[in-house]
């Protein structure tokens, strides 16, 4: 069948990559909090529907994920229909067509002349790169070592769109609102956009630089060659190709036809050639062929009986050996120079509410950026070293990043929803409570109560819990001038703690506040925790001692 | 353009752009009114119907349209300050503020705006406090529930002032930008201040660090509110939170009086409010700082207290 219902092939494929766009940008507009504790779902559809991520997260979490049924779907299309994600859905694709179209005046001349270059000096490399990228991450994944969200094609798009993109393009519009003022743009134009466009505020994130020139990059390889990240680097795009050898929809007739050249030209993937033959790994049934053919004869359709054997995957015996080596390699090195999860958790390396264990949250997340996407108060943030090489990315409370902001909110759980993978679990606002991301402790040479006697408890104010979790001594106190004053001196209950981190993003005094939020699994640092069992008699009437010095005579029991 | 004339110009435009930042001094503008003149009146009322009750609080005061008058620019400060619903007992009452401000509009208002500077995420306040959706009930295009645009937090000189001379305060609060401002706060425990009443609610119009407030807390809350200067005040104490404050949380601790206290004497209205706790008006240093900076009477004694 060479037209559908009379309209070309391209343009229906057109129609697929600008209405999944759309959608797409849609979604990632939706993934915001919008007043209901609910989201209407299918946020993280795009990164269910990915094949690469779903293997990578099963494999390296040790474990089966059934919100990845999408992705199952995908590879029974692909198996049936080839490698039609990355010419139909992808949005990285689309954008990446869009792309080299808006810049055809360029991209023409740069093509021209980096294409031929490229070919004769890097050929075999850049045709291996995007297996060996594939076997290095499945097999580090099965060492439990997670790396896919650095190569993911829709973590990288997601992450550069909200770390960088989004952030820019809320600044860039609520200055020009700001300095047009007046007029039709503040009347219509503004709440529109507000309402419809934009994120609710610029949001700030860490590795905003590094996420965006990831995305830069891919976007300007367009200018050697057309997909360049598609056709050589992409490791989703490698998977998919793997899956589409043996499709039942074949480009035909199978044998490249040899008399004009035109759809070689064509092609954009490099899947035709009419020497090797056709390579259905490569193809991504953009249709260019079929609509551009002067003889009319190129078709895709189901050819039970195809002579000739796909030309096979450019993968050499070099190169999977070299992607096994490095699958080995980098979680080896890593863990050598304990740059790994395999060192001791940093104590305030602070994780969304209900991810478990450590080791199993970075196994299982796949650093998309969903949830930091959906966070309303930007407390998420990508970690940088602080969880090691491989803990890159992945997303960690930073209380006092937003002064007075940065807390994570006693009643959300957004994040837990959009989470593709499970690492951070669907949570009910019950069951946040019971897996709280960690617990508060008093920096008693700070806290302004504590350390100079000085009237504060704006923690105690905060505290979301119902019961507060941080408690008030009432105290007497003697000052450095000798003055005996009556303090309200703060401490935290752990057992009712739930490790939002609205104590520490609040605290008065600036720098690193006098109160912290630390892990679960860390050991207490508050003083507390000496007298763990001495005290229990005297219940906790009796105020802990303070840096080492026992309270005045004078001291008061607590009213709490 | 060579060299010369180039690096001229850029010296001569980055001088005009250093130059041209704005600086904002409105404290002539917000200049205090004083005491009010006369024995301070306070009208207390008690019922089930909230919508009914403004009303009735209202009646002794001679009305929403002796506060406000026709093509008034109104801001109705509630406290949305929390992720919390109505019963929960740490945001103002919806329907409060819905009747406040529908009688504002009555009265012939040309705008009425509500907001407040939320403790939590500000769409959570202002959706699970309900008071968005009340405001928008009204249907009426003067009177909106808007969030605070952080480009317009202005730095205020605090004249007369004892201990917080300079503050941020947000541009449509301050007497050049509203013409009435009436603050609906809801009476709540709270463990530094003991109590958060009507003038600690100034906490919602203020920018910059918070936290600032909080070293000293009774002078500086009275400081802030030689600048907001409320025409009206109406306590919301339909129901009160007893402990656990501000944040609440536990049904358990929010005890229901079904009263609302409205006065144009913040001071007077705070004092009696403070009562209802079983606490005496001078056990809140924030009453008795304000008192003494000559913002209204807390001698309960002196106030002529009606009861609609």
């Amino acid at each position: 069948m060479r037209r559908l219902l009379w309209i070309p092939w391209r343009w229906w494929r057109r129609a697929a990559q600008l209405v999944l766009l759309v959608a797409f940008v849609w979604l990632f507009r939706r993934t915001e909090y919008s007043g209901a504790e609910q989201l209407p779902g299918g946020e993280n559809i795009l990164f269910r529907l990915d094949p690469l991520a779903a293997a990578a997260a099963m494999l390296a979490g040790r474990q089966v994920i059934a919100l990845f049924w999408p992705a199952l779907v995908m590879v029974g299309l692909t198996l049936v229909l080839g490698r039609f994600f990355c010419g139909w859905v992808c949005p990285l694709g689309t954008l990446l067509d869009y792309f080299h179209r808006l810049l055809r005046p360029i991209t023409r001349r740069t093509n021209a002349l980096l294409r031929p270059r490229l070919a004769a000096a890097a050929a075999a490399p850049l045709r291996g790169t995007r297996y060996f990228l594939l076997i290095a991450v499945l097999l580090a994944a099965g060492l439990a070592f997670p790396l896919v969200g650095l190569v993911d094609p829709f973590s990288l798009l997601v992450r550069g769109l909200t770390f960088a993109l989004d952030p820019l393009l809320c600044r860039a519009a609520n200055a020009y609102f700001a300095w047009s003022g007046s007029g039709w743009v503040a009347t219509v134009l503004q709440p529109f956009a507000k309402k419809h466009l934009l994120p609710f505020r610029p949001m700030v994130f860490y590795l905003t630089e590094v996420s965006a020139a990831i995305l830069v990059v891919i976007f300007l390889l367009e200018l050697a060659a057309r997909r360049f990240w598609c056709r050589w680097l992409c490791p989703a795009g490698a998977l998919f190709g793997l899956l589409a050898r043996r499709s039942l929809v074949k480009h035909l007739p199978v044998r490249v036809c040899k008399a004009c050249g035109q759809c070689v030209e064509l092609c954009r993937m490099d899947a035709l050639d009419p020497a090797a033959g056709l390579s259905p790994h490569a193809c991504t049934l953009c249709m260019e062929c079929v609509d551009h053919c002067p003889k009319g004869i190129v078709q895709f359709g189901i050819k039970r009986k195809a002579k000739s054997r796909p030309r096979p995957v450019d993968l050499s015996r070099r190169g999977v050996l070299t992607g096994i080596a490095a699958g080995v390699a980098i979680p080896g090195a890593a863990v050598a120079v304990r740059l790994g999860h395999e060192s001791p958790v940093p104590p305030h390396l602070i994780r969304p509410p209900g991810a478990g264990d450590e080791k199993t949250f970075l196994s299982l997340c796949i650093r998309c950026g969903e949830c930091m996407k959906v966070c309303p108060t930007n407390v998420l943030q990508p970690a940088i070293f602080e969880a090691g090489l491989a803990g890159m990315f992945s997303p960690r409370l930073v209380p006092r990043l937003l002064f007075e902001q940065s807390n994570c909110e006693y009643t959300c759980t957004l994040c837990s929803q959009v989470c593709p993978t499970g690492a951070i679990p669907r949570l009910t606002e019950e069951l946040k409570h019971h897996h709280p991301s960690g617990k508060s402790y008093f920096d008693h040479n700070r806290c302004l109560p504590w350390a100079k006697q000085t009237p504060c408890i704006r923690c105690e104010e905060m505290c979301p819990t119902p019961e507060k979790a941080i408690k008030i001594l009432n105290t007497f106190k003697i000052k450095q001038d000798g003055e005996e004053v009556e303090i309200q001196q703060p401490f935290v209950d752990r057992e009712l703690c739930v490790g939002c981190g609205i104590c520490e993003s609040n605290c008065t005094i600036e720098g690193v506040a006098g109160i912290r939020v630390q892990r679960v699994d860390a050991p207490d640092p508050g003083t507390e925790f000496l007298l763990k069992g001495a005290n229990k008699a005297a219940g906790q009437a009796r105020p802990p001692a303070a840096d080492g010095r026992a309270a005045p005579a004078g001291a008061k029991g607590g009213s709490f | 353009m060579d060299r010369r004339e180039f690096l001229e110009q850029v010296a001569a435009w980055s001088a005009g752009a250093c130059v041209a930042t704005p600086v904002f001094n409105v404290s002539s503008i917000v200049a205090a009114e004083g005491k009010p003149q006369g024995a301070s009146l306070l009208a207390v009322a008690k019922g089930k119907d909230y919508a009914a009750l403004v009303e009735q609080v209202m009646k002794p005061l001679g009305g929403m349209a002796a506060f406000v008058k026709k093509d008034d620019r109104v801001v109705v400060k509630p406290n949305i300050g929390w992720d919390r619903t109505p019963e929960q007992a740490a945001n103002t009452h919806p329907d409060v503020v819905k009747t406040v401000v529908q009688q504002c509009l009555d009265a012939g208002a040309k705008r009425v705006l509500v907001f407040d500077r939320t403790v939590n995420d500000a769409r959570r306040c202002y959706v699970k406090s309900g008071i968005q959706a009340a405001v928008e009930s009204i249907g009426d295009s003067r009177a909106q529930c808007v969030f605070q645009d952080q480009s317009k937090f202005v730095p205020v000189q605090i004249e007369n002032a004892k201990s917080l001379k300079e503050f941020h305060f947000y541009q449509d609060a301050l007497a050049t930008e509203c013409d009435c401002y009436i603050n609906v706060p809801i009476a709540k425990h709270h463990c530094l201040s003991k109590l958060t009443i009507g003038l600690k609610n100034a906490m919602g119009v203020i920018g910059g660090n918070r936290g600032e407030i909080h070293k000293g807390i009774h002078q500086r809350i009275a400081d802030l509110n030689l600048v907001i200067r409320p025409k009206l005040t109406i306590v919301d104490a339909t129901r009160i939170l007893l402990r656990n404050g501000p944040t609440g949380g536990n049904l358990a601790d929010v005890k229901v009086l079904d009263t609302l206290i409205a006065s144009a004497d913040p001071v007077a209205a705070d004092a009696y409010a403070t009562t209802l706790f079983g606490m005496k008006p001078e056990e809140l240093g924030s009453t008795v700082a304000a008192a003494k900076l000559g913002l209204g009477e807390m001698d309960l004694s002196k106030v002529k207290i009606l009861n609609a």
